[in-house]
This record gives structure tokens, sequence and C-alpha cells, in this order.
């Protein structure tokens, strides 16, 4: 069974290689230097602090959306080219199929959260550099494994990457929206509110605390320490298991 | 071969049917005519419009205060090139541009550039009125954490001096240094800024029982410190005496 997973890993690693991914990550790192430079000739002080800061968010959303663009449109033309259907006649089981993709994606998010990493050597202290790119790593491996839920839920490339990005952003920002329900510049007592509070508290309990992931403060104050990766790691394990039963729950009830 | 065949994979203009071709035109036409009658695109200033809450930007952007804070330092630091439009700073709108200045420094309080803008490029401008609203919002902030700001109202205290030639606020501003930044980090030649004022205010009594308290309190234990309260002393009592002697001619 587990050579089965390694042989798929391995053709979705290959195919990410031909489809030039690694070109297109080695693009948006001229881009974001070509960014990162000029911004460093604008700011009249602070110069490092302001490139690390706009470089690193600029990475990391450009991770992000790579990460998604590419398994949701890899997995959906295995969909439609019906090379899933193909795969699955053989004596693959259907769980062998989702570890083996999803070991090759992770390898994807390696390679992206390395080369995104080693461009901001150049300008961030290097073991504040590593912490954000390990952490990078486990924010993308939840991105993998949420796209591919909602690959399998909704099957569509437009409606996937809708729900990927939704998600994605609600788990960024959803302590922040949290807080400002909990403690409004004006108290409200109507049920409607009441509701909505109570729905979002319910968010917050559901979705990943991505807010405490890939940290830009880390590159700009010198503030991580290794330690900090410990209650991430817990995170994405904890919450990589609940999506992966999501996928293989909608995945096996799947018709071909 | 392989070229060929990416040069040659579509079929000729000739096979699309004339009705398309002739709708292409058309709409590209039709295009064209929308933007004639357009109003034609003027360069004009903008005013600064009041920022939104931090809040705000913090979501906008994800969850990164510090990226948003370094971009909208940028984006303001430029506000005075605008497409087309070159505004100077005389024509900004000085207390909105301090609220820019707070929610800068709400979204990255370890942050300094609004304080160096306000400092060096907004105070520096040729109107005393704008001066002093941004001399007042450094030491506003400096009020607010006087450790950490302690340096942009050293300049505040050389700006009131020099170029708005307010003692009183210079003194003020000195006053507040002496006494709230007390820190180890603070160098004692911005503590001891009121003593430059009062000198130069010509109370050169004033400053020397202000030195001579100083080095009495036992507070300062710096050698280089109490060297230069030391010659400070000889240097006022020396223009004490040649006032005196004045005013007895």
């Amino acid at each position: 069974m587990f050579s089965q997973v390694l042989t798929i890993s391995r053709f979705t690693i290959i195919e990410s290689l031909r489809n030039r991914l690694l070109l297109l990550s080695l693009l948006v790192i001229g881009i974001s230097f070509s960014l990162v430079e000029f911004i460093g000739d604008l700011a009249i002080t602070e110069h490092r602090v302001t490139q690390v800061a706009i470089l690193a968010a600029f990475l990391r959303m450009s991770a992000v959306v790579m990460v998604t663009l590419f398994v949701v449109s890899s997995t959906v033309r295995e969909l439609h080219d019906k090379t899933l259907e193909m795969i699955l006649a053989m004596p693959v089981r259907r769980g062998s199929y989702y570890l083996g993709k999803l070991l090759g994606y992770f390898y994807i998010a390696l390679l992206i959260s390395i080369i995104f990493a080693a461009l901001l050597f150049l300008y961030a202290d290097p073991e504040q550099v590593l912490i954000w790119s390990a952490s990078l790593f486990l924010e993308l491996v939840l991105v993998v494994a949420l796209s591919l839920v909602m690959l399998f839920t909704f099957n569509q490339v437009p409606s996937a990457l809708t729900g990927v990005f939704i998600i994605y952003g609600a788990s960024r920002i959803v302590t922040s929206i949290f807080l400002m329900a909990k403690y409004p510049i004006i108290a409200h007592t109507s049920i409607a509110q009441q509701f909505m509070d109570s729905f979002i508290e319910l968010l917050t309990w559901l979705l990943p605390d991505l807010h405490h992931f890939t940290q830009t403060e880390w590159l700009a104050y010198n503030t991580a320490d290794w330690a900090i990766l410990l209650p991430l790691l817990g995170q994405t394990l904890v919450y990589l298991v609940f999506l992966s039963f999501i996928a293989l729950f909608d995945f096996y009830r799947k018709n071909f | 071969m392989h070229y060929y065949h990416f040069l040659h994979k579509d079929r000729p203009v000739s096979d699309v049917p004339g009705s398309v071709k002739l709708f292409l035109l058309l709409t590209l036409f039709l295009q064209l005519l929308w933007h004639s009658f357009q109003e034609p695109i003027v360069a004009k200033a903008e005013d600064l419009a009041a920022p939104l809450s931090t809040r705000t930007y913090v979501l906008s952007s994800l969850g990164e205060p510090i990226a948003a804070s370094k971009f909208l330092n940028l984006w303001l630091q430029a506000f005075d090139n605008q497409p087309g439009a070159s505004i100077s700073f005389h024509q900004l709108n000085y207390p909105r541009l301090t609220q820019w200045l707070d929610t800068s420094l709400e979204l990255d309080p370890r942050g300094h550039y609004p304080m160096l803008v306000a400092a060096r490029v907004y105070g520096s401008v040729k109107d005393p009125e704008k001066q002093r609203i941004m001399m007042d919002y450094i030491f506003y902030k400096f009020n607010e954490n006087p450790q950490k700001y302690w340096r942009w109202l050293a300049h505040a205290v050389i700006t009131a001096k020099h170029e708005l030639k307010d003692f009183d606020l210079a003194l003020k501003y000195a006053n507040a240094l002496a006494e709230q930044a007390t820190d180890d980090n603070v160098p004692y030649w911005a503590k001891d800024m009121k003593i430059i004022v009062l000198e130069d205010m010509g109370e050169v009594e004033a400053a020397k029982i202000l030195v001579g308290a100083l080095i009495d309190s036992k507070e300062i234990t710096d050698p280089y410190e109490l060297k230069f309260l030391a010659q400070k002393i000889a240097v006022l009592e020396e223009k004490s005496f040649k006032k005196r002697q004045s005013v007895e001619k």
C-alpha cells in the first residue's frame, strides 16, 4: 500500500516540475526582489524593516495563491481527464490515492517555502527566516489539505478556489473579527447581533489559528524562537487530520 | 517542426465567420466612442481623507498590521506626489496628517517611521503653524511613552528653539525631557537640554542652579556627564561674571 502512495506522490511531483511551477516561483522571487528594492529606495528610515515587512507579506500571499492554484488545477485535470478513474480501476484504495497526492503536494509546498525563504535571507536575520519558512510550510500544508477538500466537495475550479480563499482569509482575520464583536464601541443587545456574535465565536472554534502562523513581526523585529513552532505544529497536525477526513468522507462517497 | 506547430496551430483568419469579424470591429469602435464621450482625464490634487480605523487596515491586510503600517508610511510619504499633480506639504491638512501617523503607529507600535516624518519631513516646512502642529503631536506621543520617543522630542526642542524661535515652547519640551525621559538609555545631552535652552534664554543663573542641583542630586553617575556638567558650570559662571560686569559699567 505504501509503495502505491509513494508512486502517486512521485508522479504528482513530476507533474509539478513539468508544469514549470519552480520557474514560476523563481519569477515571483524576481518580481519580489524588484519590488522590495524599489520600496527600499522610497523609505527614508527603518529601511530594512519596511522592506522585510512588505516582502514577507507579499511572499506569504504569493505562496498561498500559487499552491492553491496548482493543487486545484492539477487535481481537477485528473478528474476531467479520467486519470483518476483509471487509477481507481486498478487495485488502489481511495485512501492511498488521497495520501499520495497529499504527500506530493507537501513536497511542492516545502520547495516553495525554501525558495521564498532564500530571498528573505538577504534582508532578515537567518534564524528568523528559518522559523518563518518552517511556519510558512505548515501553513501551506493546511492550504493543500483545504484545497483538496474544496475540490472534492465542489468539483469545479471557480467554486473550489472561492471556497479556499474565503476559508483561508477568514482563518487569518477571524480573531480580529471576534475581538471587534466582543468589545464593540457601541454596546448592542439585539437578537440578530447576538446571533452574529455567536456565529463568529463558532467560527473561531472551527477555523485554524492562522493568524499565529508566519508572522511578519518575527522577521521585522526578530521576536521568534524555535519554541513558537510547537503550537503551530500542533494546530497543523490537528487540522490536517480533520481536513483529511472531510476530504476522504467526500471522496469515498463520490461516484465516477 | 515543433515550432511550426506552435506558429500554425490556429486556423486561418478566413475561417472566422464574417459576422464575428464585423462585430469585433463594431464593438471596438463602440468602446472608442464610449471613451470619447467621457470627461477628459485631468490631474487634480486630492485632499487627504481621514484614515479608517486600525481594525479595518488589519482586516484588509489579512492580519498583517506591520506590513500595512509600512505600506501606509510609504503611501503617506508620497501623497504630495499624486498622479499628474504635485502638491506641497504646506497644502496638506496637518491635523488629519497626525491622524494618519497615529494609525500607522497603532498598526506597528515598535516603528519610529511616523515620528521621523513628523519631526524631519512634515515638521520642517516653512510654516510655523504647521510646524507647531507637528511638534505638539511629537510632544503628545512623548507623553504616552517618554522612554521610547525621547529622541523625537529632543528634535522638537531644537526646532522650537532655532526655527520657531519660541524659547518658552523649547523650555517646556526640554523640561519634559529632563523630568520624564529617565531611562539609562537616554543620553545626558538629551536630559540636559533644559540647561542649554535656559542658557540661550539668558537665564544664566537659573541654568547654573539647575546644573548644580543635578550634580548634588547624586543621580548622575556617568563620569562623562559629570565632566560635561562641571564644564558647563564653569562656562555659566564666566557668562554670569561678564553679565554682572556689563551691568556695573
